[in-house]
């Protein structure tokens, strides 16, 4: 058995507000793995990332990456990932390199590969041309190239990827599904959730539905059909959520399209 | 470089590139405001009072606006930069990476120290071409303005963290360090205040951080040089100390 990138056991999160967003929640994701996890809004997602990222503090259960206690050793835990945010969270003083350029330093990358590895990130998400731009004044679809190109700046083993693709073009989603695609076949493990269940699909190796701060299911895309006694995944999802009404086969096609 | 030789520059160098940036606000202004404050009470009120305790008024009232423009740099420099970080999100980038508390905390405190460091430089330089200001006693200015802009840099983290909007700051800024710093004695003695303002200058914590500042200048001051080090090397510590909590228990940074 592969070693695992990461290991949660029954995690909890109770926030100050007495708000339970997660239950005993438990996911291996062996290393190498695609992982996908869905669920509705306030499902528990970014709350599960922020835990295991240092973003906040659970209130109960373990989390190890690849063997670290992200609590008690977790500068080796934080080392191994990277984290590309729901939300733009860049620094406006910063240019586009700087915001590079320093998320590497403070993983400790040395300078000379810092500036190797900033220029061939900027390429790779066509920020050349912006690397001297404040990130105050980059559009939408920049400012999550830039996210994403941060996120990998110091090669984490672990790429978390929290609704990468909201929000952003065609053109950009399908850059982005090439590229990590790419390096996950070369080795980065990487958890993804995403509200779009095509791209769940068409990525992930494995997936989790969670809700109400608990998985609910887990396995392959075929399994959870199986699972919800459903045609394909996105069938399976409204059965999680309860709206199996609105499910695409209910959906009678324009007569034009029929002809 | 050490990986975290290199991470601890790095935090370091983003919080004083971050003032760098806006250098006219916060390095220009300051600046400008110091020396609007020497024009007017050394040219205009200086003319007049002459001498206070034998010192010219002048070189007097210096020491104090020195520290004055150390300590509000440091101290604004500190809580804006936590907070502005905190509404864009971007602390996060520094929280989740493997940077330790303490890290962060001296990160973040060297940050606001640098600005007031030097804007009190530059006024200090100034001050020694403009009207001649003396160093009597460098072995107590140096300690007493390291740990002034320390103590007011670990003050601008704590409001910095505590704050949740932007008035939280400003309101620690114009209601409490301003009116605690001009009642402190920059402008005056203590000894010419009528009771019970005299009394009540000497329950003021800058009153006592001006003297040791004035004394390392000019070689005056109202009060123990000693007592009044060791009580603000404690008070220093003790808020380092109370902030390095915070940051290891992730108060209003992490969730």
């Amino acid at each position: 058995m592969a070693e695992l990138a990461l290991d949660i056991q029954n995690l909890e999160k109770r926030y100050p507000t007495g708000v339970e967003a997660l239950r005993g929640v438990s996911i291996e994701i062996e290393e190498g793995a695609f992982y996908g996890l869905l669920g509705p809004n306030g499902a528990g997602k970014s709350t599960l990332i922020h835990c295991t990222t240092g973003l906040a503090q659970p209130t109960g259960g373990s989390i190890e990456i690849f063997g670290h206690d992200a609590i008690d050793n977790y500068a080796e835990a934080r080392q191994a990932v990277g984290l590309a945010p729901q939300e733009p969270n860049i620094d406006w003083f910063l240019t586009v390199e700087e915001t590079l350029d320093y998320h590497a330093g403070y993983f400790g990358m040395p300078r000379r590969d810092r500036r190797e590895r900033t220029r061939e990130l900027l390429e790779t998400f066509s920020l050349t041309e912006k690397r001297d731009e404040r990130t105050r004044t980059l559009s939408g679809g920049m400012k999550r190239r830039l996210i994403l190109a941060r996120a990998m700046m110091h090669r984490p083993r672990l790429l978390i990827l929290d609704e990468p693709t909201a929000g952003v073009d065609v053109e950009l989603r399908l850059e982005l599904w090439h590229y990590v695609q790419k390096i996950n076949q070369e080795g980065t493990t990487i958890l993804l959730t995403t509200h779009y269940l095509e791209e769940a699909e068409q990525l992930c190796d494995r997936i989790a539905f969670i809700a109400e701060g608990q998985i609910v299911a887990e396995g392959t895309s075929p399994e959870l059909a199986e699972r919800f006694e459903v045609p394909n995944l996105e069938d399976a999802y409204l059965a999680l959520v309860g709206r199996k009404e609105l499910s695409r086969s209910h959906i009678e096609l324009a007569p034009e399209v029929e002809a | 470089m050490s990986a975290a030789q290199i991470r601890f520059a790095t935090l370091w160098r983003r919080e004083v590139n971050r003032f760098m940036k806006i250098k006219k606000q916060t390095i220009g202004a300051p600046l400008l405001e110091t020396f609007l404050y020497i024009t007017v009470f050394g040219a205009a009120l200086g003319s007049r009072i002459k001498h206070l305790h034998g010192i010219d008024y002048v070189l007097f009232v210096i020491p104090g606006l020195i520290m004055m423009a150390f300590s509000t740099n440091a101290f604004s420099n500190n809580s804006s930069s936590i907070l502005q970080q905190k509404f864009q999100g971007a602390i996060q980038d520094q929280l989740s990476s493997p940077a330790s508390p303490a890290e962060l905390l001296l990160a973040f405190s060297l940050g606001g120290f640098m600005r007031g460091l030097m804007v009190a430089v530059l006024t200090f330089l100034v001050s020694v071409i403009l009207v001649g200001l003396p160093v009597e006693h460098v072995l107590v200015l140096v300690p007493s303005l390291f740990l002034v802009g320390f103590f007011f840099s670990q003050l601008g983290v704590l409001i910095g963290v505590r704050a949740e909007q932007f008035d939280d700051v400003a309101f620690a800024q114009t209601f409490v360090l301003q009116p605690l710093i001009f009642l402190g004695g920059v402008f005056y003695s203590a000894a010419l205040l009528p009771q019970p303002f005299e009394t009540l200058t000497r329950f003021n914590p800058l009153f006592y951080m001006i003297n040791l500042v004035r004394y390392g200048f000019v070689g005056f001051s109202e009060v123990s040089i000693a007592l009044s080090l060791l009580a603000l090397t404690a008070a220093t510590t003790a808020l380092f100390l109370f902030n390095l909590r915070l940051f290891s228990r992730g108060y209003r940074l992490r969730a």
